[in-house]
């Protein structure tokens, strides 16, 4: 018989296992992974209760986590997307900037290796005539 | 057509409307140098409601009063101004205005100067940086003197006083770059600040001891009339207070050294401000007040002493001075300690002829010395703003109507007959021998008419010693200087210039009365005078001597300056020490500059340490978080997976004591 507690067994697993690969990744896309492992986790819990309860509650709440991570899943690739244009890198430890004036940046014991260089993006070739300047494009 | 109530408000509108415009007109760049039109335009204009409100005036001589108390439904008609406080301790200020015969005297005088000034200042300043706020500041002037005098009640006429003291600090600094000018302007605002304070405690005296609580100047001189007898001691105090700002303003001894160096500004405003208006302030103020000062002979005793002491004292000073704005600075103070001391006989003579004479006098003065300042304009403004006379001499040649219009202001301030200053100035002597033969303290007035005599001639001496200096003798001149004199400057010089030959003719006893019989119909007069007869009689022998008196120091002036050059070396050496305390000012600047200014140095550096001390012992104790801070600050490196250790450690601690220990 499986019971409400090896649920939240489950639920329980996959939470610690995004919680430790928050804590322990640097690569931002990894560390954005763990937590919605996280978010899986408790979404577990609440559809175990639900069941448990024998209402809807904790369906609905699983709804909302899932629409929200969604979005969040949206804006945290864009923010990256920002973030990877400055610094060319995905390293977290990069980014120390809030820390107290005056400390001093927390050094790297075991640097990432480099990134591969980036392949250059294809060009199209022209197609077609340029159209001669100052004369209408269209007819 | 406006009706003549609402003209009152028109005369000190216009002005501050011309103040606002100019001040416009200064803030855009293309209209800059038309900035005097809206100042000259407005203070003509100012001049036609005044011309309106002294010709109802002399026709029915009651006063006019806005706003017009409706006598039909018996119903107070009042324009609040402010009102602090309830119960009994209201403090209401109604905005109420009212011409009699004196604001009717004062507002001709101030608007006509005004206005002339305002003319001869737009060939005075041209190319001046700052031209505009010149014109806006003396426009706002001319709005706070007019609603000085217009005011019916002590808060509105303070306000206009502080509103003088104010454009007259601005206008003795405006060339603020200049440490002296900025020095000047401060101490002529302190200075006056001194008697500024005992002015509002003595009017807020005399507001605590009149019933109801009202400002208002008929209402509190009827008051006093009734309960002088209980509170007489307080009323003195009030008056001896309202002396104290009258003394303050007026720059009579002890506060009259900020005069002399409120020289710094630009000589039209030295004309219009510190010769002509504002310094008279203090002499209308007491004439105002002339139904408290009666009560009080020993007051109006101390009036005339401060007022003869000054007189001598400044003519004593005016006669080694080498600055020719100085020789006439200190001449003003002269002549307003001899309107104090005319206006001080009030009690001992008739009142009504005491402030009569004050006011014929300040008058009178008003053009003579502002034509005498104008034309030393005129000088500085050719000798490229040299105004040392040993620098210059025989200006008659290449200046003939500065030279001719000095003339006729310096005949006027000498005495000598049929000017102005003769009739105002005999009328004067006249009201202090009659004090003389009083009973209660004749004796003094004898004296002060003694020292009033002295005076005069030491008056006719330096005014002449001035003259000759200036315009007569060879031809030099310093360096630099372009000798001219533009239409925008002759005209107003000559139209003073006529006002000081003529103007003595509107009282030029046994001639005309006009001006003493106009002043008399001022309600306040009347009921200071309380039905006593003045008897408006020519006194020959005293017109003989005042006019031999005036010939004689036009003569000595001749003499030691055209006659015999060297003489006046002689003199001074002769005179020695005499001849330095004058050249020094009788080292009064120096004794205050001991007694007062140092002493309060000393206290500010005093203040200063303290200052120091509790501002670093507030930086100490401020410092003890900063430090202890420094123990966990390193906590905030910046780290993101740091700050999520740290929350994950933080839940699992907190869901732990929830578990195990049953929180």
């Amino acid at each position: 018989m499986i019971s409400v507690s090896h649920y939240l067994a489950v639920g329980a697993i996959l939470f610690c296992l995004g919680l430790i690969g928050f804590l322990s990744r640097r690569n931002l896309i990894v560390m954005f992974l763990s937590a919605e492992l996280m978010l899986q986790g408790v979404a577990i819990n609440f559809v175990a209760f639900s069941r448990h309860h024998g209402n809807l509650h904790g369906q609905v709440f699983t709804l909302f986590v899932i629409a929200v991570a969604a979005c969040e899943a949206g804006i945290a690739l864009a923010l990256f997307l920002v973030l990877y244009r400055r610094k060319h890198s995905l390293d977290v430890s990069l980014w120390q900037g809030l820390r107290e004036p005056g400390l001093p940046i927390t050094g790297d014991p075991e640097p990432l290796p480099p990134e591969p260089e980036e392949p250059p993006l294809p060009h199209l070739a022209p197609a077609g005539a340029i159209p001669a300047r100052g004369e209408p494009t269209h007819a | 057509m406006l009706s003549v109530p609402s003209l009152l408000v028109c005369i000190p509108l216009l002005p501050l409307v011309g103040a606002i415009f100019c001040a416009v007109f200064g803030g855009v760049k293309e209209l800059r140098r038309w900035a005097h039109l809206p100042a000259a335009l407005c203070a003509a204009l100012s001049f036609v409601c005044v011309a309106f409100v002294v010709a109802k005036l002399t026709e029915d001589g009651a006063p006019i009063e806005f706003p017009v108390q409706d006598s039909t439904s018996g119903q107070d008609v009042d324009i609040q101004w402010f009102s602090v406080g309830h119960g009994q301790t209201t403090v209401s200020v109604p905005f109420e205005l009212s011409a009699d015969a004196i604001a009717g005297i004062m507002l001709l005088g101030i608007t006509f100067i005004g206005f002339w000034i305002v003319v001869f200042s737009i060939g005075y300043m041209h190319g001046s940086p700052g031209f505009a706020r010149y014109f806006s500041v003396v426009s706002l002037f001319l709005a706070s003197m007019t609603l000085m005098v217009l005011a019916n009640n002590f808060i509105l006429m303070f306000a206009g006083w502080e509103g003088v003291g104010l454009c007259s600090y601005l206008l003795v600094g405006y060339w603020h770059h200049k440490p002296s000018a900025a020095d000047a302007a401060r101490k002529a605002f302190l200075v006056t600040r001194l008697g500024d304070v005992g002015l509002i405690l003595g009017i807020f005296l005399m507001w605590a001891l009149a019933d109801q609580h009202s400002f208002n100047y008929a209402w509190i001189f009827n008051h006093t009339r009734v309960k002088f007898e209980y509170y007489s001691e307080v009323y003195t105090a009030a008056c001896l207070l309202i002396l104290c700002g009258a003394v303050g303003k007026s720059a009579q001894i002890p506060l009259y050294v900020w005069l002399p160096d409120a020289m710094e500004g630009p000589t039209p405003v030295s004309a219009l401000i510190h010769a002509a208006t504002m310094v008279t302030a203090g002499v209308y103020l007491l004439a105002r007040c002339a139904p408290l000062f009666v009560l009080v002979p020993g007051v109006q005793v101390t009036i005339a002493i401060i007022g003869a002491a000054t007189a001598l004292l400044a003519a004593f000073i005016a006669l080694t001075q080498h600055d020719l704005k100085r020789v006439l600075a200190y001449s003003t103070v002269s002549q307003i300690g001899f309107m104090f001391l005319a206006v001080g006989c009030g009690g001992a003579a008739a009142p009504v002829m005491a402030v009569t004479a004050g006011l014929f006098h300040l008058f009178t003065h008003a053009f003579f010395k502002a034509v005498l300042f104008l034309s030393a304009g005129s000088v500085m403004h050719g000798m490229h703003d040299v105004i040392d006379m040993r620098q210059f001499s025989g200006l008659k040649r290449v200046m003939p109507i500065t030279r001719w219009t000095f003339l006729a202001g310096a005949l006027a301030l000498a005495g000598v007959p049929v000017f102005a200053g003769f009739w105002s100035k005999d009328m004067i002597l006249e009201t202090v021998l009659e004090a003389g033969h009083s009973d209660r303290f004749g004796s003094i007035y004898m004296v002060l008419f003694g020292v009033a005599a002295v005076t005069a001639l030491m008056t006719a001496f330096y005014t002449f010693r001035a003259y000759f200096r200036t315009f007569e003798g060879e031809l030099k001149m310093p360096e630099g200087a372009h000798p001219h004199e533009p239409w925008v400057m002759s005209v107003p010089l000559i139209v003073l210039a006529l006002g000081a030959v003529g103007i003595g003719f509107v009282h030029a006893t046994p001639l005309t009365h006009w001006f003493g019989n106009f002043i008399s119909k001022a309600p306040e007069l009347m009921q200071a005078n309380g039905g006593r007869h003045v008897e408006d009689h020519a006194n020959w022998g005293l017109m003989f001597g005042s006019a031999a008196i005036a010939l004689l120091g036009v003569g000595a002036a001749y003499y030691m300056y055209r006659v015999k050059p060297g003489a006046a070396e002689k003199a001074a050496s002769a005179a020695g020490n005499v001849y330095y305390l004058s050249l020094n000012k009788v080292y009064v600047d120096e004794i205050y500059n001991l007694l007062f200014v140092q002493p309060l140095n000393l206290l500010a550096g005093i203040c200063k340490l303290f200052e120091a001390v509790v501002y670093d012992l507030v930086r100490l104790i401020a410092s003890i978080p900063r430090y202890m801070a420094e123990v966990i600050r390193p906590l905030q490196n910046g780290l993101v997976q740091f700050y999520a250790l740290t929350m994950a450690i933080g839940v699992a601690v907190f869901v732990g004591m929830l578990l195990f220990f049953h929180w």
